[in-house]
């Protein structure tokens, strides 16, 4: 057993506290999971054409993402080739060149160092500018409008990555025939929060809302969402479900065909969207994700920092900044179909639940930041958390891949995302992360 | 832009005054009746771009941290009177420092463009301290002797929020 095994217990549901605040688990987990996964880099929206780009992170690493001229994605490390300096400042934009201002090296959109002032004079023509072009990701894959890469050459394909957890997005990426789109810009916040805690919170923290999110819940709650109450006075155990197993992610989902849409304090217009288009969503994906999943409010989380709530609607990602620090990026995502009156109510929604001033966002800064700052002293690092809510409840059921808990309040989602943690963590190649997209599979390669 | 008379000058940076005080002490019914019932607050989320960017009009639609009518503000006031908001308890110091007041009149008689800068100082937990800063830019309806805040569009400063939460107003 490696001192990595002491730090989670999948079977028991219990992690050390320490693994949210030491410095030393905190730089193998960026080499261990953020350099290996593949990690959410652009929505195809963003970056529509040539010489497009947006600036974003994988783990620490600055990366630009860019639309070639042959309508083909790339992604660099956002750093000049000479000496090292940051190469583009802006968020966002358009650009035929990216020149670095410290000494002007000029790159083109494919990378290609093109222009070397005083290449002549000062470098006698000798520079092999082929050898100076900016560094490239390993792979990088579009999976339905949602552009991943990592730095690992070894990694699996991204479709056996995210595994049948494909069949949960697509209720989102695919229901509708033109796919979904970001609109406005990314709502940004840094926390004092080890970026693990958001993680294991929207994944399949069910029990936190009732009351941790009471006020918010008093006040804009206009239909059922798995029967959760406020104060945590009543939860639907047969009308939700907690479903993980499926490689390190998960989904918590209601099953009503439409409570995504039920923390809208006036969700008529959204109601009938769903209405109108549930025929052409059954085609799609057939009569148990168009008429239960559509429309509901659903937690989908791909390991391991990319979160996504269709009916809320928002696309969130967390970049670590250190195991005390993370920014927290947040996007609406809608369906391209959808009216612009529907899609403006739903940015604003956006905004006003989970944006950086939102009713239920503001609530959650202050209880993980108090977990992180309570695994830091010399003894509450030694203790323990547990997750051991549901423990044993675990079936599998036939409409749907994964492992299987019933409800929204259930803790079994967050075991599994601590177990793909240890899994990484542990490994020292992908031959050895089990692969895993159900009951009897998740049982089968479970470490003994 | 022409500047206001000094008695509505006067008068406007009186109010914009006491709406610090009652904004940091979170008196909210006091702050809502200062507010035109059509009232729109805002505040945009700012973005890093380059000047010369050549596709402002590709340019993704505003995202809002605020775009609140009466009805929104209301909602929000109502979270913090259901007494569940726990992070607020026990409350969060909290100051309002309004600053570099300039007012114009505007075409309309009865209304004021108001200019300020507005720095928010929260002392929460401990020894925590957040700062943040925003630029205001209201328009103040007069009706008799009264000011009703018609329009307030605040830009923050900074391209990430630097609180995990915002559960004052600016
Ligand atoms: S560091 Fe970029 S040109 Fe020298
Ligand atoms: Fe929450």
């Amino acid at each position: 057993m490696s001192e990595l095994d002491d730090l989670i217990d999948f079977k028991t549901g219990r992690q050390k506290r320490v693994i949210y605040s030491d410095p030393d688990i905190y730089e193998q987990e960026l080499e261990k999971i953020f350099a290996r996964s593949w990690l959410f880099v652009a929505h195809e929206c963003q970056i529509k054409e040539p010489g497009d780009f947006i600036r974003t992170f994988m783990g620490e690493d600055e990366v630009l993402v860019v639309r070639q001229k042959d309508d083909s994605v790339k992604a660099f490390l956002n750093t000049c080739t000479h000496r090292g300096n940051r190469l583009c400042k802006a968020d966002h934009g358009n650009s035929k060149t990216f020149v670095c201002n410290y000494h002007g090296w000029g790159f083109g959109t494919d990378g290609a160092l093109n222009g070397v002032p005083l290449e002549k004079e000062a470098y006698y023509n000798k520079l092999d500018k082929g050898k100076f072009g900016l560094i490239e990701v390993a792979q990088i894959k579009n999976y339905k409008g949602l552009i991943f890469a990592t730095f690992d050459e070894e990694a699996p394909s991204l479709e056996e990555y995210l595994g049948e957890m494909k069949w949960y997005l697509d209720v989102w990426l695919d229901a509708m025939p033109e796919g979904t789109e970001l609109i406005g810009t990314a709502m940004k916040v840094e926390l004092p929060v080890n970026w693990k805690l958001p993680v294991e919170n929207v994944s399949g923290d069910g029990y936190h809302l009732g009351w941790a999110h009471a006020g918010a819940m008093s006040v804009t709650t206009s239909m059922s969402v798995g029967g959760l109450e406020v104060g945590n006075t009543g939860t639907d155990n047969d009308g939700a479900v907690s479903v993980a197993g499926l490689n390190g992610h998960t989904v918590l989902a209601a099953l009503d065909g439409q409570s995504g849409y039920g923390f809208y304090p006036d969700p008529k217009i959204a109601v009938d969207y769903l209405q109108a288009n549930r025929k052409t969503v059954v085609d799609r994906l057939g009569e148990f994700r168009g008429t239960k999943m559509w429309g509901s409010q659903i937690n989908m989380t791909v390991f391991p920092n990319l979160q996504m709530l269709p009916g809320l609607n928002w696309f969130r990602i967390y970049h670590p900044k250190g195991p005390g620090k993370f920014e927290m990026w947040t996007w609406a995502m809608v369906d391209k179909e959808m009216s612009d009156d529907l899609k403006q109510m739903i940015l604003d929604n956006v905004s006003r639940t989970f944006g950086p001033a939102g009713l239920f966002d503001n609530d959650d800064g202050d209880n993980l930041q108090a977990i992180t700052e309570q695994s830091h002293g010399w003894r509450t690092r030694q203790m323990d958390v547990y997750t051991n809510m549901a423990i044993g409840a675990e079936h599998s059921r036939e409409e749907m891949p994964g492992v299987i808990s019933d409800g929204l309040v259930c803790e079994q989602n967050q075991r599994y995302v601590y177990r793909r943690w240890l899994e990484m963590m542990k490994a020292d190649s992908w031959d050895d992360i089990p692969q895993y997209n159900s009951l009897e599979e998740a049982r089968a390669t479970e470490a003994k | 832009m022409i500047q206001a008379p000094d008695d509505i000058y006067l008068a406007l940076q009186r109010q914009l005054y006491y709406e610090a005080r009652i904004l940091s002490a979170a008196q909210y019914d006091e702050w809502l009746a200062m507010l035109a019932d059509n009232i729109n607050y805002a505040m945009e989320m700012p973005q890093r771009r380059f000047k010369e960017d050549r596709t402002p009009d590709r340019a993704p639609r505003k995202t809002p941290i605020f775009d609140d009518d009466m009805a929104a503000l209301k909602m929000r006031i109502a979270r913090f009177n259901t007494g569940f908001v726990w992070a607020e308890n026990p409350i969060n110091a909290i100051r309002h420092i309004v600053s570099s007041v300039e007012v114009f009149e505007t075409d309309d008689t009865n209304q004021f463009s108001v200019y300020s800068i507005i720095e928010v100082h929260r002392s929460r937990l401990d020894a925590e301290r957040k700062r943040l800063t925003a630029g205001r830019q209201d328009i103040w309806q007069k009706t008799g002797s009264e000011f009703k805040l018609l329009t307030r569009t605040a830009t923050l400063d900074d391209g990430v929020v630097l609180d995990s939460n915002i559960n004052f107003f600016f």
